[in-house]
């Protein structure tokens, strides 16, 4: 798999002029990108996510280390004309029309007519953007309506690889999901998506591999069924013996009996049929089994507090 | 083709701009009622009219260009569309240039609309068309593009109150072009040295100021058709050379 | 950008500065052809107005000046006048009116509280004048007014022929400010009228003459000029009046003849020519010159002569009987008593100056007059043979300080300021009069004027009070010698 994108100890240090402390935003960071993958890039608020983009789009330049998009070194032109960018919190022209903002930007992107109207068009059906507003200003456009336009300036050149920085930050819950939806499908378009976001069970839906970033250093990185094993089963009973308890015990060592009650916090899920035939045979009664799938969110939150970053 | 449709936002943006459509209403406002005023000074009344018009449209179009020159890539930043933008495949002097040339769009529409409305007030008052008075607009113009690149160059890395009193400043000084020419022939050689550098390095903005002989018939200059293809020429060079640096400026700027 | 693109970029920036600074020594010249005759310095601007000339926009601030100006002379305060019209003629030095307006508030508006003029500012009015006049060298505006001050303000003829004969030699400004159009008929008319003034009597007829040709001229190309018409009529008017009052204060039998034929008559209404011919009196040397003429081409001469003889008007002498006697009655108040036999409605000029007051030579343009020079100067009608009246000076320190010690009282009359009624009975230069004390003859200017004039020469003393004796009398010849001195040295 070629890599759409591919990171290699990329550093960047802002020097703080007021008391000369350098922050250092990005620190030595490696990465890979597949073509054709979904990517979660995860991390705090502040934690490097949207730095990277920018160096990655020659916005800001590194300190040190190097990256290539799309195979060729950051800035090329060729290169950006398969690249597209919705910035977080984006702001459009305000006084454009939906229409003419898409428009200006299929110029930017060098697409003649009619080729770029009909462009336009599909870009802002695929995003499902009201026709009623396309002839509309901007200005008038709920926040959701303007996030469509961010995605769908971001189709407008049928890009290969896509950033989309906190795409759906502060959209409410049915635009949160119709977005999600358009972000599949751009993905099952065979489309590369740089995907930055602290919003886990979206990236968890969507996100083939993610990365996670804290304080400008890469933590882990991986796909998600790789970062999320280690599912658990719950198992309780009652009327459970002593001597019962013991055999239990010989398959699954944490189980803890008190009074007749026996519970084992998180049991191996291959453990879990002998100790329901355990359990079952010893004539004790069978509470609960209840499994416990690992999410995103422990892994995310394991991997911050483990580094010590509260 | 990236550069104009860069300029043709700028332009479209800049004129939905409220500040600058009432600086054309008060300025259109003031040339039009400038027949009204000539009673002040009966047997001149027309070099009234012809000096408040000609200054109307000078101090018009200093402020909006200052307004735009100083503005049109901070708000790209401010507003972050500049990210949109550089992320395509746009070169940043494409930017540097949509963007100047969108300022100077600005002005030249803001100029030209005022003159055409000077030169009808003119018309209407002598019964005839004065075709002087257009090579005082179009040299206004041309001090503006000088000034827009002054500005825009000190916009690649002065914050837009920072560039103001630059670019305003350097305007001023610019404007002394006289009292240099006089200077450089002082006695004192440190006057000298200084009185030329600011003479020949600044931007020279006085160099444009045609006022006294438009208003003024009877001050001959000997080439005035010459004199004033120098000019554009010199305004076009130098914006060149602001432009170079503003483009060198901005190519390695973080934003 | 490539590193070496950026080298390239930054390199070509150095050929194009280069290139700006041999434009900018190329533009030079054409800027200061532009600017020439605007001061460059700033002293004196306030703030506000600093900046507008800074920007280019020296005439549109010399207008809003001018503006303010107009305010202040609406509110009588003529004092904050004077420093706006400095800097507006600084500004924009092709203001014509501002001068002219400046110059008439220096010269008319400033007065004790009697409405005497203060006329130490006469100089500073003349010297901006002809400041203005040398910035607007093709147009004959200021020109004019400098003839119109001097003949009407100053009553001296000579600099008024000087400066309305400059003012015959330029050009109107049309709407636009650019001198094309020919000056307007009564700069001529002036020219004619001070040249009768001075007593070149010939010269004034040849300029009626002159203007009157212009205008047959003007009409027969424009016969529905009315105004013209108007214009050519004054002229008629006034060449005949010249020449009626030339035959009557000065011919006798020999001279009065008139010329036979001198045109075709015209009808002053329409322009058709009448079919009488018209009859124009004419000196003597002219009519000599015709008969030579009829001689030459071998005709006979019509006859000339016509009428009787009878005497001019300046003959016999008229004794004119003058004396004056001042007495202060109180501090600074002078009462003025005399006796003038020439007429009612002549004038008597009174000045009082300190003894070292001389008319200030002004090389630059100032109003800042010397504050501790006492000049004061009153003219007394004449009524019924006497003249006279209270002078009272105790109330305008300012103007009147008594700074000096000596003084010079003068009571004097010029034939050649006073009306055309009085000079019948002397002519212009008051070749008729005669006085058994006090007549002066004034050799400086050809034809010669004898004035009437009686000059005391008193102390300071002498103006805080009581009689001046007249033992204080000087000769007019002292006082003509000592004003002739220079003035002694700031």
């Amino acid at each position: 798999m070629a890599a759409a994108v591919s990171i290699q100890g990329l550093t960047k240090k802002y020097l703080d002029v007021w008391n000369k402390a350098e922050i250092t935003a990005v620190d030595n960071l490696n990465l890979e990108v597949g073509e054709g993958e979904i990517f979660g890039f995860l991390g705090r608020n502040g934690a490097g996510k949207t730095t990277t983009i920018k160096m990655l789009l020659g916005l800001i330049f590194p300190t040190s280390g190097s990256a290539t998009v799309l195979g060729k070194p950051v800035g090329d032109t060729d290169a950006k004309a398969q690249i597209s960018y919705l910035p977080e919190e984006a702001y459009f022209y305000e006084s454009m029309t939906g229409w003419d903002c898409m428009d200006f930007y299929g110029r930017l992107f060098r697409i003649p007519e009619p080729q770029r109207s009909k462009r336009i068009q599909k870009a802002l059906e695929d995003v499902f953007l009201d026709p009623k507003a396309w002839r509309r200003p901007l200005r008038g456009y709920s926040k959701g309506m303007r996030q469509r336009i961010g995605i769908a300036q971001a189709l407008i050149n049928d890009p290969k690889l896509l950033f989309l920085d906190e795409p759906t930050s502060g959209l409410d819950p049915i635009a949160h999901r119709e977005l999600r939806d358009i972000i599949v499908n751009v993905g099952k378009q065979g489309k590369t998506v740089f995907l930055s976001s602290h919003q886990l069970p979206d990236v968890e839906l969507v996100c083939s591999r993610v990365a996670i970033i804290h304080q400008g250093k890469l933590l882990a990185s991986g796909t998600i069924q790789d970062l999320t094993t280690g599912d658990t089963v719950e198992i309780s009973a009652d009327k459970v013996s002593d001597s019962l308890a013991g055999k239990i015990r010989g398959v699954v060592p944490a189980a803890e009996l008190v009074g007749q009650r026996l519970h084992i916090a998180a049991a191996d899920p291959s453990k879990v049929n002998d100790v329901v035939d355990l359990i079952r045979g010893g004539g004790a009664m069978l509470l609960s089994v209840k499994p416990h799938k690992r999410m995103l969110e422990d892994v995310f939150v394991d991997v911050v507090m483990n580094e010590g970053g509260a | 083709m990236v550069t104009l449709a860069i300029a043709k936002q700028t332009l479209e943006d800049m004129l939905r701009r409220k500040i600058l459509l009432v600086l054309l209403i008060i300025a259109v406002g003031m040339i039009a009622l400038g027949p009204s005023v000539g009673f002040l000074s009966p047997r001149e009344s027309s070099a009234v009219l012809r000096s408040l018009g000609l200054a109307v449209i000078l101090l018009a179009g200093l402020l909006i260009t200052i307004l735009s020159g100083i503005q049109v890539i901070p708000t790209e930043i401010e507003r972050r569309t500049i990210y949109t933008v550089l992320s395509k495949p746009v070169q940043r002097y494409e930017f540097v240039l949509g963007k100047f040339l969108g300022g100077i769009f600005t002005v030249f529409v803001m100029i030209a609309a005022m003159g055409l409305v000077f030169l009808l007030v003119l018309a209407w008052q002598e019964k005839r068309f004065d075709p002087e008075m257009l090579k005082g607009v179009v040299l206004t113009f041309f001090q503006m593009t000088l000034l827009g690149a002054l500005a825009i160059f000190f916009s690649t890395f002065a914050t837009p109150v920072v560039n103001f009193f630059l670019s305003f400043g350097l305007f001023i000084v610019g404007n002394l072009s006289s009292v240099t020419d006089s200077l450089i022939s002082n006695k004192n050689p440190a006057t000298r040295i200084m009185a030329s550098a600011v003479h020949y390095i600044i931007p020279n903005f006085g160099n444009f100021n045609l006022q006294n002989k438009l208003i003024h018939p009877s001050v001959e200059i000997s080439n005035a058709n010459v004199f004033i293809v120098q000019n554009i020429v010199y305004a076009v060079i130098y914006s060149a050379v602001l432009l170079l640096l503003a483009i060198l400026v901005f190519d390695k700027r973080e934003v | 950008m490539k590193a070496s693109t950026r080298r390239n970029l930054g390199l070509a920036v150095i050929p194009l500065l280069i290139a700006t600074m041999f434009l900018q020594a190329a533009i030079d010249p054409s800027v200061r052809e532009i600017n020439k005759g605007q001061k460059t310095a700033f002293q004196g601007l306030s703030g506000e107005f600093v900046l507008g000339p800074l920007l280019g926009l020296q005439q549109a601030v010399a207008g809003l000046l001018w503006v303010r100006a107009d305010e202040f002379f609406h509110s009588g305060d003529y004092d904050a006048i004077l420093p706006i019209v400095r800097m507006v003629t600084w500004l924009d030095p092709h203001q014509l009116d501002v001068y002219i307006t400046g110059a008439w508030h220096l010269a008319y508006n400033f007065t004790d509280s009697s409405e005497r003029s203060d006329r130490r500012y006469i100089p500073a009015s003349q010297r901006l004048l002809e400041e203005g006049d040398a910035n607007n060298p093709e147009i004959y505006d200021i020109a004019f007014e400098l003839g119109w001050q001097n003949s009407d303000k100053i009553k001296d003829f000579a600099r008024a022929e000087y400066w309305y004969r400059k003012a015959s030699t330029r050009h109107g400004a049309d709407e636009r400010g650019q001198a094309k159009a020919p000056v307007p008929m009564f700069v001529w008319h002036q020219l004619a009228h001070s040249l009768a003034r001075l007593g070149r009597l010939e010269e004034s007829v040849d300029i009626w003459k002159k203007a009157l040709a212009m205008s047959e001229d003007f009409v027969k190309k424009n016969p529905t000029d009315f105004s013209r018409r108007n214009v050519r009529g004054s002229e008629v008017h006034n060449l005949e009046l010249t020449q009626k009052r030339i035959f009557s204060r000065y011919k006798h039998e020999l001279d009065w003849e008139v010329d036979a034929k001198v045109g075709k008559g015209v009808n002053r209404e329409t322009g058709e020519p009448l079919s009488r011919d018209t009859f124009v009196f004419v000196t003597g040397s002219e009519v000599s010159q015709k008969q030579s003429a009829y001689a030459k081409a071998g005709l006979s001469a019509p006859a000339m002569a016509v009428g009787a003889p009878r005497p001019p008007a300046i003959e016999p002498t008229w004794n004119t009987a003058f004396d004056a006697r001042p007495l202060f009655t109180a501090p600074k108040v002078l009462e003025v008593k005399g006796r003038f036999n020439v007429g009612d409605g002549a004038r008597v000029t009174v000045r009082l100056h300190d003894d070292s007051y001389r008319t200030a030579q002004l090389k630059e343009f100032t109003f800042d007059i010397n504050q501790d020079q006492t000049l004061m100067l009153d003219q007394h009608s004449v009524r019924a043979g006497t003249f006279g009246r209270k002078i009272d000076m105790s109330k305008d320190p300012k103007m009147y300080s008594f700074k000096s010690n000596i003084y010079y009282l003068v009571f004097e009359f010029n034939p050649r300021a006073t009306s055309p009624f009085i000079q019948d009975r002397f002519g212009w230069s008051g070749e008729g009069m005669a006085d058994p004390k006090y007549l002066w003859t004034d050799s400086s200017l050809q034809p010669e004027v004898r004035w009437i004039r009686k000059v005391y020469r008193i102390t300071r003393e002498q103006v805080f009070g009581g009689s001046i004796p007249e033992s204080a009398v000087v000769s007019n010849e002292e006082y003509a010698r000592v004003m002739a001195e220079p003035g002694p040295a700031k």
